[in-house]
């Protein structure tokens, strides 16, 4: 079973998206990345690369997914901050 | 006429009610309170109080107190009064065991705005060091996190920027989605005052509150708005200041990100936020927002305070981003008479956020992933802390659910009462394995805990609190503690027993090391304090005395940030089935979900929760005042007495939620704020028919 269910995680992280959406394309996506590295905690995440992988990110909006792409290759590389995206 | 009881002895001391912190001397004869008569000086209330803070004391001696530790092996189980160290070693043996068995990370701790600065900044210490993760929440997940999110994110701190006294210089004041009047008080006399002198009030509110219409008190402009259309409306008003160019081009250009600027213009300056688009969806007559937005930019001196109607929603952050925005367009922060200002809702909700009781915040809302910040407190604590963000109080219920997470401690609080879908937070309790709470009651969560601490009333110990104008004022002991511990140290005590040694003689040391670790407290202490009768963070080398408004100069990260803020409409939508929409408020008597009130000679004003409904939505249901009536929601049902009342519009219907028997929170549903989790209370699609013959209701 998942960390916490599936379908609240996807719900979760979309609203995000969502918040993200009126800034352009780099921003856009960089805004999600920095929300789930700083403001979630790890299981929460791994289960949401879980499901990634299980599915090819069924239902999850496409620059969430672009994001959690680049979480997943940059892992702490980046500071935390609040804050407009800054990308 | 009963002779007054003749006080022997007088403590001054800080009410633990509303965010207003107002000062009291707490008068004692034979050990016990008599009364509570309002300190003069208090520079959070000059010598005024209300109704709760005056009369509703002696809940700390009432017969409901438990005053022994108790301890069980399952919740079926009686209750086993046990001595403190026995309880102790009994929690901490479950903590040790289910981290052995399920992880480090499988337990957390919540701590409470009712309790002082530095029992929080303890409670999250205990997570830390103790249990060795960052799975610590505070209550204020549930109220005003969006608040610390969204004017984090515009202004660069999450607090207040002004004190209550700025709004005698104001001449407009814009309350949204609060109700100063009911809800807190003494500002609300202030604010009032500040109108009779010609201030212009301006309300956004789905309801015609005591704050827009009482004596003495008439808003010039109220937006009776749809319950969940804040963003939208909020996005019109910024609007008609961008379109019609009466923003300060000058501050914006000196004090804020112009680029950013730029990109916000954009975005609430498209013609689908204009008034007359929004208008209709808002349920609103667009030439009143217009006129609104030009009140508001006029100023000269505009000032916005606002409550839980602008945060329990799912945009609740995107909503405290939007009055962000409007203060830097307009130029109104940075002096005195502007700037925006959260009302919060418990004595010390601005501790709980400033203290680090946050699972991705130490204090002075650091992130814990930052190795600088967090080198820090390692150096102080010698522990080495974990790197990244832990569960936040919801999410710790989620993952309860699916058997990921075995443990809570829970300081002060009642999620089954006041957390959203009641159903969820007690599937989540009983699917743990130790539930401790540390409380003056067996409370609804008491019920599903394994081990109890009986808890230390405010008016059993010392410390300090810090209100919603950042002001850190003394709480002190005036009697001894029923339970035999203050509630410091009682997490002093787990801790130790789960092997983390500490100790401290008072709680003066506590606020010493909040002030080595905390940059915003660093010049604080209990002879500071005590010196100068109260001090508004920051106090530090710069400001030693404490700081009344905030970002004069320059705000915390240099440039102000405009964030774009696109309304969403929430998923909370009414329907054929569910064609009204129930938004919740408090009133005068009563605080919270009624744990301490209740328990008072307040009740004889207010003794029940009611249903208001419009003339026309109680016609169509064939409903009187007095009837009782059933609500139903998607997510569960309750029966409340009708009032019939001119307050709310038709499609809208209010009650309060301070009665544990009506058990609102069985009707709200769990969508949350889309960046803290904040759960939405107020907007829920219901439905209401009646049930039974009429009954006399209080007031109508």
């Amino acid at each position: 079973m998942s960390f916490i269910e599936t379908e609240r995680l996807v719900t979760m992280a979309n609203q995000i998206g969502d918040f993200f959406e009126p800034y352009a394309s780099e921003r856009r996506i960089e805004g999600v990345r920095n929300h789930l590295r700083n403001y979630w905690d790890p299981r929460m995440r791994q289960a949401l690369y879980d499901h990634i992988d299980a599915t090819g990110g069924a239902d999850l909006r496409p620059h969430v997914l672009e994001a959690v792409a680049i979480l997943r290759a940059t892992a702490a590389d980046k500071k935390a901050y609040a804050g407009p995206p800054q990308a | 006429m009963p002779i007054p009881v003749r006080p022997d002895h007088s403590v001054t001391t800080t009410c633990a009610y509303c965010g207003v912190g107002c000062g009291f001397k707490a008068e004692t004869s034979e050990g016990r309170i008599v009364r509570m008569i309002p300190w003069k000086e208090g520079k959070a209330n000059h010598g005024h109080s209300c109704v709760k803070g005056r009369f509703a004391f002696d809940y700390y001696q009432h017969p409901d107190r438990i005053t022994s530790p108790m301890i069980r092996k399952s919740v079926d189980d009686p209750w086993q009064e046990v001595d403190w160290d026995t309880a102790f070693a009994y929690a901490a043996g479950e903590f040790k065991r289910i981290q052995a068995e399920h992880g480090v990370t499988s337990v957390g701790a919540v701590s409470s705005s009712r309790c002082t600065n530095e029992e929080i900044f303890l409670m999250q210490k205990f997570a830390r060091v103790a249990l060795r993760n960052n799975n610590i929440d505070n209550c204020s997940r549930i109220c005003h996190s969006p608040t610390q999110f969204g004017l984090s994110a515009t202004l660069g701190a999450g607090a207040a920027s002004q004190h209550f006294d700025s709004v005698l210089q104001s001449d407009v004041v814009l309350v949204v989605g609060a109700n100063p009047t009911e809800g807190h008080p003494v500002f609300g006399s202030m604010m009032k005052r500040a109108v009779r002198r010609g201030a212009r009030l301006l309300v956004i509110d789905p309801r015609r509150t005591e704050t827009v219409d009482s004596p003495h008190c008439q808003a010039e402009v109220h937006l009776a708005l749809r319950p969940g259309t804040n963003v939208l409306v909020l996005n019109s008003v910024a609007h008609v200041i961008v379109r019609e160019r009466l923003y300060n081009e000058e501050f914006v250009r000196a004090r804020c990100d112009w680029d950013d600027f730029g990109l916000w213009m954009g975005m609430v300056g498209d013609d689908r936020y204009s008034p007359e688009v929004v208008g209709p969806e808002a349920g609103l007559d667009p030439d009143d927002i217009r006129r609104l937005a030009r009140i508001y930019a006029a100023g000269p001196n505009s000032t916005i305070y606002y409550g839980l109607g602008v945060t329990e929603h799912s945009q609740g952050s995107t909503g405290v981003m939007c009055l962000g925005n409007l203060t830097m367009a307009t130029g109104m922060i940075g002096r005195e008479g502007v700037g925006v200002n959260p009302l919060r809702g418990q004595g010390n909700v601005q501790g709980g956020s400033c203290l680090g009781s946050w699972p991705h915040m130490l204090t002075g809302y650091r992130f814990v992933t930052d190795d600088v910040v967090r080198g820090s407190f390692e150096d102080e604590w010698k522990v080495t802390l974990d790197s990244e963000p832990g569960l936040r109080l919801p999410n710790m219920f989620d993952a309860a659910v699916t058997g990921s997470f075995k443990a809570i401690y829970i300081q002060g609080e009642d999620p089954v009462q006041s957390d959203p879908n009641r159903h969820h937070v007690e599937a989540a309790l009983r699917a743990m394995d130790c539930v401790v709470v540390q409380d003056l009651y067996l409370s609804e969560t008491a019920k599903l805990a394994h081990v109890f601490f009986p808890g230390s009333s405010s008016l059993e110990k010392d410390g300090t609190f810090t209100n919603a104008e950042r002001r850190v004022s003394m709480v002190r002991k005036v009697v001894e503690p029923l339970g035999g511990l203050a509630d410091w140290q009682i997490t002093v005590g787990f801790m130790n027993a789960m092997g983390y040694e500490c100790h401290y003689d008072h709680p003066g040391q506590v606020l010493d090391e909040i002030a080595r670790t905390s940059p915003a407290y660093s010049g604080m202490s209990f002879d500071k304090i005590d010196r100068l009768g109260s001090v508004q963070w920051p106090c530090n080398t710069d400001a030693p005395e404490g700081t009344e408004v905030l970002h004069m100069a320059t705000f915390p990260r240099g440039k102000g940030s405009f964030m774009l803020t696109g309304y969403l409409p929430t998923q909370e939508r009414a329907t054929d089935q569910y064609p009204l929409l129930l938004t919740t408020g408090r009133i005068l008597s009563q605080y919270n979900v009624g744990t301490q009130t209740r328990r008072t000679a307040n009740m004889v004003w207010h003794d029940d929760d009611l249903l208001e409904i419009s003339a026309d939505d109680a016609a169509a249901r064939g409903l009187a005042n007095g009837d009782r009536a059933r609500i139903s929601s998607r997510y569960g049902a309750t029966e409340l007495t009708v009032q019939i009342s001119e307050r709310v519009n038709p499609g809208v219907v209010y009650t309060t939620f301070h009665f544990a028997h009506t058990m609102v929170n069985n009707l709200t549903s769990d969508l949350d704020d889309w960046a803290t989790n904040c759960p939405e209370y107020k907007v829920t699609a219901v439905d209401v028919e009646r049930v039974s013959v009429p009954q006399p209701v209080a007031g109508s």
